[in-house]
């Protein structure tokens, strides 16, 4: 978010068209085209984006009757809301779900890490390319390709420890209660395509070699660089993906929703697919919109905070990814 | 690392087997799932049971004329949607960023800050009510619906790495252009466009892929399976072939190809698209 006001100066030629004439009172002249240039975005970001989330906070304070007549209900949607079992435990899972994804975050930093340990070149670039390979795939097709893989009958896990003698261990995978959200979670294992991936292999190459050989000179093993030397320089960058792991981690719906729609018995709900029910099934499109305002303000809270935390730590963080 | 001891060691380090191995390991767990999906594409069901792992032969290539008669409409109305977007898009955010950048008017910082906000807030969280408004205007059911999102995330994002890119071109460039005569307009065209083509590409695929990937909007707008984009589609799809596993894996492989090719022809444009688009907006 670093708003570069960079050149100042760049700016009063440009917007002053060369006409003759108008030379003394340049503020007065209001460029009306430049305001009907913005117009269709305007409009689109109006009209599509703010509106929408006005209203939704409007109308979480009703029973919400798209069709019919709506009746006032102040906080009641509210109310309801603080006492919904199956809302506040799609929070928690929420929560594994976050802590998992930046635990996981331990493949693509160890693969980033021996990637760049690889001298040859060639290597390099091919190992690099099969491994963001599955970025490729459409998210869809991994979460069904997945789930094919955990099917009870003939999925992929259970065939393999039939195979190996094992079929005491063969379960419902994402038909149990207690293997239901691991199963989810493990979609995509070992997680490396993706984007904490190429930040960390791209902040490790661009650590300049003469901090390397300096280290080398020092004596400085390759567990040390690691601690002493990758990390302290990745700081910024990790904070940027904490910030979008708990953005991506509000979003989490598609994977459940395909594998398990939340179940069995809500085990593996979360909030998109909570707030998705309770107006496409439940009908009660108020409740779903003070739902919908929570998500938002959450979303909105945790922008803000990182935002400002970002402005008052080290103005150094270049603002590159954001 | 590059100290030599014993020669025989040295020549196993030189080598490197060790992180190669690792890699190839975390390599090919991450493709299997991949890898399976095209054997199995080419097996019957008995195929599929008696040899579960291997390729087995006869390889039954019919069974993506089976795949492509059920998943070609999804195929092409997503390339639509993605056509419409995209031409908007980019329409939208190169006016939106060449003014914002090298113009300077009231209410510029209030205008670029209300983009810059919604780049923060996902797109799922207006999902209940940008669904009531679509349906009383009609539009559930339509190409529109489903371009209309994509247009709104697309012009923020675009909006604001277009600005930022254009901010970085010199302004002698401007200049120059101004003293030949050329007006706004013609500055827009003729300096500014040609010079952002690599910016354009990246929003475009970017869009292609937010097209391809998104799955609650194309659910909950959609019900005519003859609309369905992709993700949606697929999800029907196997619903309907879930038992017949080698036309349904050739399904998700056909869905996949496209996006695949993109990525292996444009990967330096998709990779900094991934990497620039990055505040989940969408």
């Amino acid at each position: 978010m670093v708003v570069t006001l960079d050149a100042p100066s760049l700016m009063p030629p440009s917007t002053e068209p060369r006409t003759t004439g108008s030379r003394p009172r340049k503020r007065v002249v209001i460029r009306w085209w430049i305001y009907l240039a913005l117009l269709p975005l305007a409009v689109f970001i109006g009209y599509f984006a703010y509106y929408p989330a006005v209203s939704a906070i409007f109308w979480s304070f009703f029973h919400w009757q798209p069709a019919a007549e709506s009746t006032f209900l102040g906080f009641g949607n509210y109310i309801t809301m603080f006492s919904d079992q199956i809302w506040w435990s799609s929070f928690r899972n929420l929560g594994l779900i976050f802590l998992f994804a930046v635990v996981s975050w331990v493949f693509p930093l160890l693969a980033a890490e021996l990637l760049i340990s690889l001298r040859s070149a060639r290597w390099q670039f091919t190992m690099r390319t099969l491994l963001i390979v599955p970025m490729a795939f459409p998210g869809v097709v991994t979460a069904l390709v997945w789930g094919f893989f955990y099917s009870p009958n003939d999925g992929v896990i259970n065939q393999t420890l039939k195979a190996l003698g094992l079929e005491a261990l063969a379960q419902n995978w994402t038909g149990q209660e207690s293997t239901a959200l691991l199963s989810l979670l493990f979609v995509g294992f070992p997680f490396i395509a993706g984007l904490p991936f190429l930040i960390f292999y791209s902040s490790l190459q661009n650590i300049p070699t003469e901090v390397l050989e300096a280290a080398q000179l020092d004596g400085v093993g390759r567990f040390a660089r690691f601690w002493q030397i990758d990390l302290p320089l990745m700081a910024s960058q990790v904070r940027i993906l904490l910030f979008l792991a708990v953005v991506g981690t509000l979003q989490y719906g598609f994977v459940a929703y395909i594998l398990t729609a939340g179940g069995p018995d809500n085990a593996t709900m979360v909030p998109i697919l909570r707030m998705i029910n309770v107006a496409f099934q439940g009908g009660d499109w108020g409740y779903s919109a003070a739902l919908s305002t929570t998500l938002f303000l959450i979303t909105i809270i945790i922008s803000a905070v990182v935002v400002l935390a970002r402005k008052r730590g080290s103005s150094t963080a270049d603002g590159g990814a954001m | 690392m590059t100290t030599g001891t014993a020669t025989p060691r040295r020549s196993r380090l030189e080598r490197q087997i060790g992180l190669k191995t690792v890699l190839i390991a975390f390599a090919a767990v991450a493709l299997a799932p991949y890898l399976f999906m095209v054997v199995t594409s080419l097996k019957t069901n008995q195929q599929f049971a008696d040899s579960f792992w291997q390729v087995s032969f006869p390889l039954h290539f019919e069974n993506y004329a089976v795949a492509w008669e059920q998943i070609q409409p999804y195929l092409f109305n997503t390339a639509i949607v993605a056509a419409i977007s995209i031409a908007l898009i980019l329409l939208i955010a190169s006016i939106s960023g060449f003014v914002l950048a090298r113009y300077r008017f009231a209410g510029r910082g209030f205008i670029y800050g209300a983009v810059l906000v919604l780049m923060m807030v996902p797109g799922l969280a207006n999902l209940i009510p940008l669904f009531i408004i679509m349906k009383d205007l009609g539009l559930l059911n339509t190409y529109i619906v489903l371009v209309i999102p994509y247009t709104v995330g697309g012009s923020v994002l675009g909006t604001i790495l277009i600005r930022n890119f254009v901010e970085g071109i010199p302004q002698t460039l401007f200049d120059a252009a101004r003293l030949d005569g050329a007006s706004g307009v013609r500055m827009y065209r003729s300096v500014m466009l040609p010079l952002s083509l690599p910016v354009l590409g990246t929003i475009s695929l970017i869009t292609v892929s937010e097209v391809w990937n998104d799955f609650f909007w194309p659910l909950l707008v959609i019900s005519d399976n003859s609309l369905r984009t992709v993700s949606v589609g697929l999800q029907f799809f196997q619903g309907q072939n879930a038992t017949d596993y080698g036309p349904l894996m050739a399904g998700y492989l056909i869905a996949s190809l496209p996006l695949v090719l993109l990525f292996t022809f444009l990967s330096k444009y998709f990779l900094a698209g991934v990497q620039g688009g990055v505040p989940g907006a969408h």
